[in-house]
């Protein structure tokens, strides 16, 4: 395994954690697991409860959308999604009513099959980025779990936050999970140097038996699930680490995975960091599913004056966003608002080879560049996104771009 | 509210291709320093040179950076781009710094000139300019000078600077080395010890002597992650090993592997003319391969062909040679075992030649440096046809004897580099009018040569007794 790059910027700044649950209208997104194919529910005029299901996805895998809010359906329309398209959101309007019960279930109560129904009826998915639906990870013989508390990108610390808040619940539904799984161990991973959450989770960590803390080294894409399950466990998969029988699931995920055992809460809000120097106040805000990221500018205090970009999901992996009508998805992480950058000007490559030695994918982006025909033989559809290609390239080179263009010009 | 948008990632590290080259001038600046130096200020001191003329070889490495980027200049200006903008991301300088370090120190000016622009426009920009060149530049503007003018070069002091000339009279260390034989007395003896060859006060061309300041510029360079370090290790490793097989197959010891990496160009090759990137691997198993078959060329190069730049050419023919090789370790990447053949065929390839030389080695060895062709005897006079080993190559000579004299001493072929020193002094004639032909003083700047007549005489009238 490639053991990536050390950026430049590491130290991460935990901004504060902050609520904004009540905006006046939500504009869910009619996407699931990155498809819009999707049936919906519920018409103009509907009255919804907070939790109703309102929308499931067409195909196999039939993940459901829940309202995030009480009220009166208004229509649809086009919003942002985070990959700077326009999407087609169900609109509600806020009657501040607040429907959800207070009920509490006892974690250690559920059977396996259980837990995988309750997982997808609430409709959990992966919230670190891929929002793969999480009950399909647990239909399996499973040994370990994985707890990803691996925050690569240098401005996010929606995971760090919900740690410092969360860090007992957390543990609690990691331990019931490998005790109804039957499962070996629980791992939590973290990065080595960060400190404020080692030591958080040390505090808590020592009741549980089964479960134990592993740090990885402080390298970008060290969190990258492939190399995480080689890194602690040394187990090569083909496609998915539940082949070996390895579950990994983010700190966010394994928090609504808590919420909805505990509380039979569906999926319907998460943590997300905002941060940039053109916000006056970053923090790290819990919010619903299909709030206006404007809305929730507005709600930290606004923005500095001058040119703008809004990035969403890192500066690494993320896309620059047209329009602060972006809406919140379970795949969205963090958005930054900074200062418009100058993009980079492309330079001769030097075939240095920097970006294939940085790949942690290793793949040969140099030669994907090059390559003017039969791109299929340079693989481009192992690529992760990771933009680490991109970040190391001394000519300027753009070859995260490149190099997805590549795989979807062969898909 | 508009918000800029371009394709990400929006943050970048703070390595950039200019930042590269700076890395490489204050890697050369050492070298660079030892060379006028080595080249100006000990020929000065000793009474060789003028004040002024100890800046001789950084005037000659400055004729030829300016040879490249005017030629660069020019043709930005053909082809109407903006000069400013295309020069600074050029890196025009490099070809013709990089002629420069690798010729001779006596190098005519005019032939200077003519390898630096061949370096730039035949090795750069035909090729589409900098960043699509396949073969080095440098090296290719260097293979044509070497090609047309190597005559010139010799005749004009080639090597050595003026103090050498005097004091060694010879070739570089590898040229008279030329079939690959020699102990540690004809090697590295003439030019002091191996010591000597290690910091760099040896002949050699402008910037390759010495080894020290090529090895601190490689840690420097590879420490800083600027240079393909494994490209460098695996080439001067092979080396090693090869040559240390043929030495010890031959019972020398490990002076002579030393001697190998530390003579003829081969660290500054490795360091910085295979490294270059443009024309390099930029798989990591893709640069092994690189470095263990230039390793393999250099040697069948030096051993196996008349041809001297054994540094030079291996790298020109592994540049041939990018495309395949990063291929095998695109592939090596996903599965080692796919680039197992270039290996295997890498160590079998190390092994076969070395015993190849080592026993075709041995096989000369016995053949000594005199033959006798053919005698025959005519009225009284007894001919003789003979060969002798001279100092770049064999000297083939007729001598007549009658009555115990040598009446008449014809050279029938020779290949000597300094044969017009000899012709010159009417050597032949006065070694046949002389009462004794050792007396006769040897030329000082063809030592070589002239002994190798004389032994031509003397073994012939040892045979005639017996």
């Amino acid at each position: 395994m490639s053991r990536g790059i050390r950026l430049e910027k590491t130290i991460k700044e935990i901004y504060p954690f902050k609520k904004y649950l009540n905006p006046n209208k939500v504009y869910l997104p009619l996407v699931a697991h990155k498809s819009e194919d999707i049936t919906v529910l519920v018409k103009k005029d509907d009255y919804v409860v907070e939790g109703d299901m309102v929308a499931k996805s067409k195909g196999d895998l039939k993940v459901p959308l829940h309202a995030p809010i009480s009220g009166k359906v208004l229509g649809f329309e086009q919003k942002y999604y985070l990959n700077n398209k326009k999407v087609k959101c169900l609109v509600i309007e806020n009657d501040f009513v607040d429907q959800l019960d207070d009920k509490e279930y006892q974690l250690y109560d559920y059977t396996k099959e259980e837990v995988i129904n309750k997982l997808k009826e609430s409709g959990v998915v992966g919230l670190s980025g891929t929002a793969f639906p999480t009950y399909v990870k647990y239909d399996n013989d499973l040994k370990t779990l994985i707890v990803n508390a691996v925050e690569s990108d240098p401005d996010t610390s929606s995971d760090a936050i919900l740690i410092n808040n969360k860090c007992e619940e957390i543990l609690e539904v990691m331990d019931a999970l490998v005790e109804i799984f039957g499962m070996n161990e629980g791992i939590i991973a973290i990065k080595k140097n960060d400190l404020l959450i080692k030591k958080i989770i040390k505090n808590y960590i020592g009741t549980y038996v089964k479960l134990k803390l592993v740090e990885v080294p402080d390298y970008y894409a060290s969190g990258w699930e492939r190399d995480l399950v080689w890194r602690i466990k040394k187990e090569k998969y083909k496609n998915y680490p539940i082949e070996k029988g390895i579950v990994v699931n983010g700190v966010a995920t394994m928090y609504a995975i808590y919420e909805t055992l505990k509380y039979h809460q569906p999926l319907i809000q998460r943590v997300v960091t905002f941060s940039g120097d053109k916000l006056e106040k970053p923090a790290n805000v819990l919010v619903k599913n299909g709030t206006l990221v404007s809305d929730v500018i507005d709600f930290l205090g606004g923005l500095e004056e001058g040119s703008k970009m809004l990035i969403a999901n890192g500066p690494l992996m993320g896309e620059s966003i047209a329009s602060y009508e972006l809406v919140v998805s379970s795949d969205l992480t963090a958005v930054s608002i900074i200062t418009a950058l100058e993009e980079c000007k492309e330079e001769t490559c030097l075939r240095c080879g920097a970006c294939v030695l940085a790949c942690p994918a290793k793949l040969s982006p140099v030669l994907i560049n090059e390559a003017t025909d039969n791109l299929k033989q340079f693989r481009p559809q192992k690529c992760v996104g990771c933009g680490l290609c991109s970040y190391v390239c001394p000519a300027n080179i753009n070859l995260r771009n490149k190099v997805q263009r590549a795989k979807e010009e062969i898909a | 509210m508009s918000l800029k948008t371009f394709s990400g990632p929006y943050i970048k590290n703070s390595q950039n291709a200019s930042q590269i080259m700076n890395h490489l001038l204050i890697a050369l600046m050492p070298i660079i320093i030892f060379t006028i130096y080595k080249n100006g200020y000990i020929p000065y001191r000793e009474g060789y040179y003028d004040f002024i003329m100890i800046f001789y070889p950084l005037f000659f490495i400055l004729i030829a950076v300016l040879t490249s980027c005017l030629t660069e200049i020019s043709f930005f200006f053909l082809r109407k781009q903006n000069i400013k903008e295309a020069f600074k991301k050029s890196y025009a300088f490099l070809p013709g710094l990089f002629v420069a370090l690798v010729l001779p120190l006596n190098t005519p000016i005019f032939i200077l000139i003519v390898g630096a622009f061949i370096a730039t426009a035949i090795g750069k920009l035909i090729f589409g300019g900098f960043g699509h060149n396949i073969f080095n530049p440098a090296l290719l503007g260097v293979l044509f000078v070497m090609a047309i003018y190597s005559v010139n070069i010799v005749e004009s002091g080639g090597y050595l600077n003026p103090y050498e000339a005097d004091v060694i009279s010879g070739a570089t260390p590898l040229a008279t080395e030329v079939e690959g034989i020699g102990g540690y007395a004809t090697l590295v003896e003439p030019y002091g010890r191996l010591s000597d060859f290690f910091i760099g006060t040896i002949p050699g061309s402008v910037g390759e002597t010495s080894a020290l300041l090529i090895i601190l510029a490689f840690f420097y360079l590879a420490i800083n992650r600027m240079i393909k370090w494994r490209i460098t290790t695996t080439y001067v490793a092979t080396v090693f090993v090869m040559t240390y097989l043929i030495g010890t197959l031959h019972g020398f010891g490990a002076w002579y592997p030393l001697f190998h990496i530390f003579s003829g160009g081969l660290l500054f090759g490795a360091v910085f003319m295979a490294t270059d990137p443009v024309t390099s691997p930029t798989t990591p198993v893709g640069q092994l391969l690189f470095g263990l078959f230039l390793g393999v060329l250099t040697v069948v190069f030096r051993f196996l062909s008349p041809y001297p730049e054994g540094v030079l050419t291996a790298i020109l023919t592994m540049n041939l040679l990018v495309f395949i090789l990063d291929k095998i370790g695109f592939y090596a990447r996903f599965n080692f075992s796919k680039s197992m053949a270039g290996f295997v065929l890498a160590w079998i390839l190390i092994v076969g030649i070395s015993f190849l030389v080592a026993a075709g080695f041995d096989q000369k060895d016995e053949d000594a440096n005199f033959v006798i062709n053919e005698v025959a005897e005519v009225d009284n006079q007894v001919i003789y046809h003979v060969s002798q080993r001279g100092f770049s190559g064999w000297i083939e000579a007729e001598v007549i004897l009658e009555n115990d004299e040598v009446v008449n001493f014809v050279i029938l072929s020779q290949t000597e580099s300094y044969w017009a020193r000899v012709e010159n002094a009417n050597y032949v004639e006065k070694l046949i009018a002389a009462d004794d032909f050792e007396e006769v003083d040897t030329i000082s700047s063809a030592t070589i040569t002239t002994d190798s007549l004389k032994s031509i005489l003397r073994n012939v009238l040892e045979d005639y007794h017996e």
